[in-house]
């Protein structure tokens, strides 16, 4: 679902790599630093996502560019142009709010011109691009509606119609799917991404749901206290983590602490107080013998068997301890003799095939040389 | 049970109704009744007596008679000393309502965008002078604007003028004092509304491209034609009726309806003719009204579409 870049654009120059470009951009609220010393740089054409927990920064970057925010030091630009003393209503960028913000008074139709009126298009103009923009988001049959008059989808509708119809260089998305249910935002994330494709619109999107973030960008921004803590694709983010933050702020995973034992050039071992035996990694890392560790396993990379598996350099015994039932897969909390849990799934793959485990049931738990990732301390 | 569940339930409409007919019972007793009656005595002839009034119905050769003098609201419109002090009241309430509006609409959306706490000491400085008595103030103000009163001495004293100015009992004097009177009636509806207005909504206007002037223009204002238009009432309504501010600050020259309508009572003693002032003043205050409740009932049907 994700946009694929390579895709839209196969070949990028320099300044379309540079696109939009954050250099050292802190804001401060007097003295709290809300977004601390971030720089970006996000490509023609990519939908970039700003992921990050609650009063991490994400939304006041965010209106550093719409530019309701002047960064307190640092410099943005646009295709090359220097943005902070722009402001909004003179920034070639347009935002759906959270919430949208539709204004109340006005019609559909009424709402979606309104950026148009200001550039001062002629009539004409104006009615065929509205058009155009409640066709591209097929809203049409509600243009003489009141935004009150609309379901919370139809109303995303027409704040993405008004924010795309000035052909915004860059398009800002704050919490885009924020008011709607479950269902109908997998369905709206969908459309918007296509959307946006569709138009080769460059966007940069606030959110703090993972999965609409994985779903969505090409590439995410994982904030943490104002800072960016890690720039990557989503699988980038989930399969190679560069902290413990970030491996457990996407997805579950297991953290086990320890020590470099042996430090090789083709393999590395850790020893763990929680494991019986040493993890193996099946590749070097930079680090030293001695240094202390987390070594970051996700749950669906560890494999549950009966039987002690015969081939697995990365084994351990334990006891099954509490099973979560997902329908295509199973957690299984499964506690080390150490103490420790770890958390494994279990694909479903056949009907009722977690039956055949159950509470207190001794398991063995493997995983592959490079199922894990090795982060510092 | 069931028998409980219906006896508590009509318990509980018999209930909605006491609730509802106490306001119905005193809008009867102080509106409608004395409405009523001074409908009634406006039909009526001069008479010296007690009451100075005749009755409507007469008893003679066994019928009941019914006379109603219309000469009083025929004099009305064709007389000009009432014609005029209408079309005055009109347009001096009119004109202070406007002037209301300029003053009271800045101040409002200040207010309004002032941080909490600092709103809330605004807001006391606009409602703290009603504590003190209306007549008090308007005397204030004669002390003020008088020919020989600290305006005018400020005024010579620093050299802008060097003769006194003329404002006491001229229409400006009415226009300051009914201003003056009137303006938190025109603020605290307007900042009632401005203080709700989403500032997303403002946000997203110059996200579009529209400059300041032009958010305030087609978002700000729009959406605060409610607190406009019921701030307009509250001035409006009894400023035209008004009658100590222009008698005192106004003086002679000032003629309004209320003027008109004293003169008749207390000077004239003829209560027909100041009913029939009164009653003709009220339908044309009924006007902005119905307007006002047309306008009010549309937006409603329109946002339950
Ligand atoms: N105008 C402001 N004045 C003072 N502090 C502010 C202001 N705006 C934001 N902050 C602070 O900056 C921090 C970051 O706020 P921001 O709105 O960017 O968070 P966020 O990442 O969007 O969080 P959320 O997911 O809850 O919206 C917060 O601690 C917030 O209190
Ligand atoms: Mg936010």
């Amino acid at each position: 679902m994700a946009a694929n870049p390579e895709a839209v654009r196969p070949e990028r120059s320099a300044a379309d790599e540079r696109y939009v470009f954050i250099d050292d951009v802190t804001k401060e609220f007097d003295g709290f630093v809300a977004v601390d010393d971030v720089s970006l740089s996000i490509r023609k054409g990519e939908i970039f996502a700003l992921l990050g927990g609650s009063g991490c920064g994400k939304s006041t970057l965010l209106r550093c560019l719409a530019g309701f925010e002047k960064p307190t030091t640092g410099r943005i630009l646009l295709d090359g142009q220097p943005m902070n003393d722009l402001p909004p209503y003179e920034r070639p960028i347009n935002m759906m709010f959270q919430s949208y913000a539709l204004f109340p008074h006005m019609t559909v139709e009424q709402n979606v011109a309104f950026g148009l009126k200001q550039d001062g298009m002629p009539k004409p103009d104006i009615k065929r691009r509205v058009e155009e923009m409640l066709n591209l988001v097929q809203m049409v049959k509600f243009a003489g509606r009141k935004p009150h008059q609309l379901s919370g989808g139809q109303q995303q509708r027409v704040a993405l119609a008004r924010s795309l119809a000035k052909s915004p260089k860059l398009l800002l998305l704050d919490e885009p799917m924020g008011a709607l249910d479950k269902k109908l935002r997998s369905q709206m994330q969908l459309e918007l991404v296509n959307i946006v494709e569709k138009l080769g619109v460059t966007c940069v999107m606030v959110t703090h749901d993972q999965e609409e973030a994985m779903t969505m960008a090409t590439r995410i921004a994982l904030m943490d206290s104002g800072r960016i803590r890690q720039v990557g694709t989503p699988d980038e983010i989930y399969e190679q983590p560069t902290s413990r933050f970030a491996a457990e702020f996407i997805g579950s995973v297991n953290i086990i602490e320890g020590v470099i034992k042996d430090d090789e050039k083709d393999f590395v071992t850790i020893q763990s107080a929680a494991l019986a035996h040493l993890i193996h990694i099946g590749h070097g890392i930079s680090g030293f013998e001695g240094q202390r560790v987390n070594f970051a396993l996700r749950p669906e990379k560890i494999t549950v068997t009966k039987d002690e598996p015969a081939d697995a350099h990365n084994k351990a015994q334990g006891v099954i301890e509490d099973i979560a039932y997902f329908g295509s897969h199973s957690v299984f909390h499964v506690r080390l003799p150490s103490g420790t849990r770890l958390m494994a799934h279990f694909a479903n793959r056949k009907r009722w095939a977690s039956e055949n485990f159950t509470w207190t049931d001794k398991v063995w738990l493997s995983w592959g040389d490079n199922a894990g990732v090795v982060l510092p301390a | 049970m069931n028998t409980l569940k219906r006896w508590l339930n009509t318990a509980k409409s018999h209930s909605r109704w006491a609730v509802i007919s106490v306001p119905y019972l005193w809008m009867l007793l102080f509106f409608a009744v004395p409405f009523l009656i001074v409908l009634k005595i406006s039909f009526a002839y001069q008479v010296v007596a007690i009451p100075p009034y005749t009755g409507l119905l007469e008893l003679a050769d066994q019928s009941v008679l019914m006379k109603l003098n219309l000469t009083n609201y025929l004099q009305l419109m064709v007389e000009d000393k009432y014609i005029d002090a209408y079309l005055n009241s009109i347009q001096i309430a009119g004109i202070s309502t406007l002037l209301c509006l300029l003053i009271g609409y800045p101040m409002a959306y200040t207010i309004a965008r002032l941080p909490p706490t600092s709103r809330n000491i605004a807001l006391m400085l606009v409602i703290l002078p009603s504590w003190i008595s209306f007549l008090i103030r308007i005397y204030a103000w004669m002390g003020i604007l008088q020919t020989n009163g600290l305006l005018n001495k400020l005024l010579l004293g620093i050299g802008i003028i060097d003769t006194p100015l003329r404002i006491m009992n001229t229409p400006l004097a009415a226009y300051i004092g009914i201003v003056y009177a009137y303006l938190p009636f025109m603020i605290l509806p307007l900042y009632a509304n401005l203080v709700k207005l989403d500032l997303r909504l403002l946000e997203a206007a110059y996200d579009l491209g529209a400059r300041p002037w032009k958010a305030f223009l087609t978002i700000t204002l729009p959406l605060s034609r409610r607190g406009i238009v019921a701030g307009c009432m509250l001035v409006m309504i009894p400023a035209v009726g008004e009658y100590v501010i222009p008698e005192l600050l106004g003086g002679p020259s000032t003629r309004m309806i209320g003027r008109q309508l004293a003169n008749e009572f207390f000077v004239a003693g003829n209560w027909p003719m100041a009913s029939a002032v009164a009653i003709v003043m009220l339908l044309l205050l009924m006007v902005p009204i119905l307007i006002f409740n047309h306008i009010q009932g549309k937006e409603m049907e329109g946002r339950l579409t």
